[in-house]
């Protein structure tokens, strides 16, 4: 490999991470305001203004950043940092707006579902690292939620690269695949069609628990352990931990909108290159929109918060038993097509 | 250039790193922007327990076998199960491998 | 010939020659001075070290070789015994001595007030010789000696902690499993002798017709064998004899359970490989029965050893169940790559279930070192008894994070490159195995978050308040495995191009195999 290719690369990484790094956070903030204030109208309230969000962050930074006696400082400390720079990461390999990944050979799925862990897998080394019983009790919270909703996501993506396999494709896996073939042109029959709905609406009910949203956040449960594992973290640490919250929402919606809408509205309207991409991003965004109305803030305004045992409940009885349902549908969707074409 | 292919997908842990190392140096930046200070050794280091009075540390310690209760508990039956499997007594090891044992023998036909 | 060429032509009987009498001369040096004896143990290892480095770098640029022990030409009565060595035995060859030589470092420290330590370094290095035995031998009665010398030596090392109890009990349980396994070994060699007159492993896949005593043979390997390797449900005496003994020995038994896997690996492959796509029942390949056999022993060994370490409050105990998992994994990359012969995806599957070898034998060992070294300051076996140890352990607590990460998969660290090859590749056989796969490491990280936040994390304990950091012996033989386990993850390719890649290939080209000693011996 020569200089310039190299260069290129170095150029890529230091500009891509850092612009990425702007727009997942600005966005992320947006996202909360919109979900606050949204939830604020259902619930007949008037909520805070769009950019509280933003306020709250640099009010965090103002505050005393406390460090509890109990703590074990340094890992108290560098956690909340790792989550966020981890949470940011994942953006360079997601489609965003239109565009391809920033590095769409460099990683996959399967990375991404692993990179996905590291912003819960923080809260949790943070809480037991404060040392505070509430703190502890909501760590492990958090952990037993992360291990049950783990199964039927595991389900959903090695579904949607089986499948894609089945129809003949290689790199199953990789995100420039997954995006130039949308699932739902992949299927053969309404088998496959209904198997897929099925798999997307798991998905859905898995992204609040990734979010630790109500009802699956029993990991925060203000009401009952103070805050669970963010009960001592304070100023620019809450802050970071605030961020990475932000990111992770706009992580796991463009992963959504990635899997099962990667549809552009330039190439349908037929638009030129820059007033495509207008179009392009303001459509992905509104996709993304769409994904946190339906799976965070429609579900926690009319639910009321789980316990942790019906959780892991929840995620590995009836939601594993319904995606493997919605596997086999897509697995027999080829099997019976081609059957009945040839008979 | 160091990148892991499997045929299916693809994931190169240099570039990942180089990412992680770039993002780490802007927001410790960042971060330094926001207040360091608070008051050592006052009533604001010690843990939130609801007004309650600390404790020491022998009874706020949540002990190990107490973690994870909500997946043992849901998960109750499946344990009940294998706890029951592993009763420690060697005939039992071996009763395993003669049954294990027996199975492959009849899947593989010998049988 | 130069003096290199020399050490060269005769480095496989050397490789197994040093160890062995230097386990010998182990007591004599001991009593000259016990620091000597120490030092002896690591240099003979290190030796040893440079014969397999040698050998392997002429093995990987110049293909296999053959060694012969006895009648150099083919005339009656015909006495000797063959060494086949390949890529594959020497990948093997190289994670059991660099296994042994860290158990030696760590123990300086960890043992050093201890008596009875000249038989402990004798039998650690009989151990070591067993398992180079097996992985370079290519004759089938001769691996099985050497796995009946690594039963017996083990079991003496398993109840070194005599004055406990339960270390005599583990011993007593270790050496009626794996002699009853040893002896069905034995009893499959008998059939084998008595139906093709031969032992050696390349004539024996010559000759073999796949006959009704052919297939017993291979399922009495196959199973005995899994059951020395810690197949589920036939694992329950790895946490009993893991979770007793001092950690460097764990480090021993397991180079000597990843040889009998590899004798798993050496069966299937190798002596059935001509015969492994000849129909066996319901006109399906022999192969893709097999392949599924071992596929369904390595989900129950993924799930139970996963499920089981979640409660475990024993930290060895813990991290023993966590090996019985990681060994589900290996069979999962073999069983596919079996049932699904041929594909290009098996080839995937196998060489992330060889590099998995490595990174299994890393990780683990990385964590049982950590454990060691907890229970050596602390002088406590129950998670629920220790607390807080990250304020006064900090170079611990970093090598416990890595080992963490490494063997939950998490990327970049080495655990995540083998799995990832794993669930890529294992898929494709059917999709359920990559979701367990997969479910299997979510809950192995919660395991040893677990494990991280029991021992390192959490309130001070007045009893704990003085512990000091490991002792530095200790702190060395962790961190070389922490360093292999960062480079392994960084730089996968480089690995998995220079050692994995030619070792996977030896193990499906086994028409050379043979022909190295039909063909020409």
């Amino acid at each position: 490999m020569n200089i310039s290719a190299l260069s290129e690369v170095a150029v890529r990484v230091i500009v891509g991470s850092l612009g990425l790094a702007a727009f997942g956070i600005f966005f992320g903030l947006m996202l909360k305001g919109i979900d606050r204030k949204l939830s604020a109208h259902m619930q007949g309230r008037i909520g805070p203004p769009l950019r509280q969000p933003f306020r709250d962050v640099a009010k965090l930074f103002v505050k005393e950043n406390i460090v509890p006696d109990q703590a074990i400082p340094w890992v108290f400390n560098l956690i909340p940092l790792v989550g966020l720079i981890g949470t940011i990461s994942i953006l360079i390999y997601l489609p965003l707006g239109g565009f391809p990944p920033l590095f769409s050979t460099a990683g996959d799925l399967i990375v991404v579902l692993y990179l996905l862990i590291i912003p819960s897998l923080c809260l949790v080394i943070g809480g037991f690292s404060s040392g505070s019983p509430y703190a502890i009790v909501g760590a492990q919270r958090e952990m037993a939620t992360m291990i049950a909703y783990e199964f039927p996501l595991a389900i959903l993506i090695v579904s949607i690269a089986w499948n894609l396999l089945q129809k003949g494709m290689t790199q199953v896996f990789s995100f420039s695949t997954i995006v130039a073939t949308p699932v739902w042109n992949q299927v053969s029959g309404p088998l496959g069609f209904i198997g897929f709905a099925i798999l997307l609406v798991v998905l859905l009910l898995v992204t609040p628990a990734e979010l630790s949203k109500i009802p699956f956040d029993a990991a925060e449960a203000e009401t009952e352990i103070a805050g669970g594992l963010l009960v001592e973290y304070s100023g620019r640490n809450l802050a970071m931990f605030y961020l990475t919250d932000g990111v992770k929402t706009v992580v796991m919606a463009s992963l959504i909108v990635a899997v099962f809408f990667p549809y552009n509205l330039s190439t349908l309207l037929g638009l030129g290159t820059y007033d495509g991409m207008v179009i392009d991003v303001v459509f992905f965004l509104f996709k993304v929109f769409l994904v946190i109305l339906f799976s965070v803030t429609l579900i926690r305004v009319a639910i009321a918060r789980l316990k942790i045992d019906q959780i892991v409940y929840t995620y590995w009885v009836p939601l594993t038993l319904v995606s493997l349902v919605g596997l086999i549908l897509v697995m027999w969707d080829g099997v019976i097509m081609n059957f009945f074409s040839s008979a | 250039m160091f990148s892991l292919e499997s045929g299916s997908g693809f994931w190169n842990p240099v570039l990942w790193v180089l990412a992680l190392f770039i993002l780490f140096l802007l927001f410790y930046g960042i971060r330094g922007f926001g207040k360091s200070t608070y008051k050592k050794g006052t009533e604001q280091t010690k843990v939130f327990l609801s007004g309650n009075k600390e404790t020491s540390p022998e009874e706020m310690h949540v002990k190990a076998s107490n973690l994870y209760w909500g997946f043992t508990t849901s998960m109750k039956s499946l344990y009940s199960l294998l706890r029951k499997m592993h009763t420690g007594n060697t005939s039992d090891y071996i009763l395993w491998f003669v049954v294990v044992l027996a199975v492959v023998f009849l899947i593989m036909g010998v049988m | 010939m130069t003096f290199l060429e020399t050490l060269l032509a005769h480095s496989p009987a050397l490789v197994i020659a040093t160890p062995l009498l230097s386990a010998f001369l182990v007591p004599l040096v001991g009593r000259i001075s016990p620091r000597i004896r120490d030092i002896f143990a690591l240099v003979m290892l290190g030796v040893t070290g440079c014969f397999i480095g040698l050998l392997a770098s002429d093995v990987l640029s110049h293909g296999s070789r053959v060694y012969v022990f006895g009648a150099k030409n083919l005339s009656v009565p015909l006495v000797r015994i063959l060494f086949e060595v390949d890529s594959m035995g020497m990948f093997m060859a190289i994670i059991t001595v660099m296994l042994a030589g860290i158990a030696v470092i760590y123990s300086w420290s960890f043992l050093q007030k201890q008596d009875g330590l000249d038989k402990y370094y004798t039998l650690l290095l009989l151990v070591t010789t067993s398992a180079l035995g097996m992985e370079l031998t290519g004759d089938i009665f001769n691996f099985f000696v050497f796995l009946e010398i690594s039963c017996i030596a083990s079991c003496a090392l398993i109840a070194f902690w005599v004055e406990e109890g339960e270390a005599l009990e583990a011993a007593f349980k270790y050496i009626v499993v794996s002699s009853i396994g040893a002896l069905f070994v034995l009893f499959a060699i008998g059939l084998l002798y008595a139906q093709y007159n031969a032992l050696n492993i390349a004539t024996l896949a010559h000759l073999l017709q796949f006959s009704f005593l052919d297939k017993i043979i291979l399922v009495l390997l196959l199973v005995s064998l899994g059951m020395k390797a810690g197949l589920a449900p036939m694992h329950m005496w790895i946490p009993d004899s893991y979770g007793r003994t001092p950690p460097s020995i764990v480090l021993l038994i397991m180079s000597a359970t990843l040889a009998s896997f590899y004798g798993i690996l050496r069966v299937i492959f190798t002596m059935y490989g001509n015969v492994l796509t000849t129909p066996l029942r319901f006109s399906l390949p022999a192969h893709l029965i097999i392949g599924w056999i071992l596929i369904a022993l390595a989900i129950v060994s993924i799930l139970i050893g996963v499920i089981m370490a979640l409660i475990q409050t024993d930290l060895l105990r813990l991290i023993a169940y966590a090996a019985v998992a990681e060994i589900g994994y290996m069979f999962l990359a073999i069983g596919t790559s079996i049932a699904a012969l041929g594909t290009t995806y098996a080839t995937v599957a196998l060489q992330g279930g060889v590099l998995h070898i490595l990174n299994d034998a890393i990780d683990i060992g990385l964590l049982f070192l950590v454990a060691g070294a907890i229970y050596f300051v602390a002088k406590k076996r129950s998670l629920d008894d220790i607390s807080g140890l990250a304020r006064n352990m900090k170079y611990t607590t970093v090598f416990f994070i890595i080992g963490l990460l490494a063997v939950a998969g998490m990327p970049p660290l080495n655990g995540f490159t083998s799995k990832f090859l794993i669930y890529e590749s294992v898929y494709q056989v059917n999709p359920i195995l990559s979701i367990i796969a997969l479910l299997g490491s979510i809950l192995l990280l919660a395991v040893f978050i677990k494990v991280f936040y029991a021992a390192f994390l959490g309130p001070e304990l007045p009893e704990l308040k003085d512990v000091k950091e490991a002792p530095r012996s200790m702190l060395l033989a962790m961190g070389f495995l922490a360093a292999l386990a960062v480079c392994i993850g960084l730089f996968p390719n480089i690995f998995l191009d220079a050692l994995v890649k030619p070792a996977a290939t030896a193990l499906l080209d086994h028409a050379q195999y043979i022909n190295m000693v039909v063909g020409g011996l």
